[in-house]
């Protein structure tokens, strides 16, 4: 297992220096491995697909100019999701500017301390085929701040380590750790409220 | 927590929040929940919330046509 993924880093390394040098299909290759991954993340941070398109496209434009400045200290996924969680977050900072009048401003995360402590029903996993659920997860996800958003994305959802999602956001550790608890309330605390409004819990 | 906690336990039961998903519980905060039921629905409706949106938030594959527009920007293929 070591072995194949020591490969797999040698393969990508040596697809690097190609890149490096000009070689196109090279550099179709690191786009190819790489652009689901990318995507992915656009959708989730941006919550839709106009918006995630042009995150992935910035993403290789920048890494295709910028190949010279990767370090090899970190992988190639690691660097090219910060430079795709950057161009995620100023665009949706523009956007909030864009909407400075509808601003949601930052939720009470301390009022979320210990709040609806009601036994959730069993198997809500049921649930998510039915649409007025799977809108309220959306939506959840829509309110939830940008910053908070990121680290819940990253951690959660593409499982990158405490470490590598600080890495990639350029904050601490416990930052990190403070953001993804914060987010998770939120969202918790978003689906208690709809599922009391829905009658599955009391 | 609405309930009392010394802020040692809230420290750690908010730690544990902030770990890792799969992380296994510490013995401390797990010792704890056993004897405290707000506490267990706190932290298992926190575990809930993420599996769910994990479930809804699968992976997709780059539409075609969206990875046409990016190579053909890109001048690769």
């Amino acid at each position: 297992m070591k072995k194949t993924v020591n490969n797999l880093m040698n393969q990508e390394a040596e697809l690097i220096k190609l890149a490096r040098a000009g070689d196109r299909s090279a550099q179709t290759e690191l786009v190819k491995t790489h652009s689901a991954r990318i995507y992915n993340l656009g959708l989730r941070i941006m919550r839709n697909e106009e918006d995630a398109e042009d995150v992935l496209q910035e993403t290789f434009i920048i890494m295709l100019g910028k190949l010279d400045q990767f370090s090899g200290k970190s992988s190639l996924y690691t660097w090219l999701y910060r430079i795709a969680t950057n161009i995620a977050l100023q665009k949706l900072r523009e956007k909030k500017k864009l909407d400075a009048e509808i601003s949601v401003h930052e939720p009470n995360f301390e009022a979320l301390r210990g709040s609806q402590l009601k036994e959730w029903p069993d198997h809500l996993e049921d649930k998510v085929n039915d649409e007025q659920f799977r809108h309220c997860l959306a939506v959840a996800m829509e309110d939830l701040p940008e910053n908070y958003r990121a680290v819940f994305v990253l951690r959660d959802l593409e499982n990158l380590s405490t470490k590598e999602a600080a890495s990639v956001l350029s904050i601490s550790e416990a930052n990190v750790k403070v953001r993804l608890m914060r987010a998770r309330l939120f969202l918790r605390d978003k689906l208690a409220n709809h599922l009391k409004c829905v009658g599955d819990m009391r | 927590m609405t309930h009392q906690h010394d802020d040692t336990m809230i420290k750690k039961i908010e730690d544990q929040l902030g770990s890792d998903f799969d992380a296994e519980i510490v013995a401390e905060v797990a010792e704890h929940m056993r004897d405290c039921p707000d506490c267990k629905i706190y932290v298992d409706s926190v575990k809930q919330t993420i599996k769910l949106f994990r479930v809804t938030e699968t992976d997709t594959s780059v539409p075609e046509d969206v990875s046409d527009r990016l190579f053909k920007m890109l001048k690769l293929k």
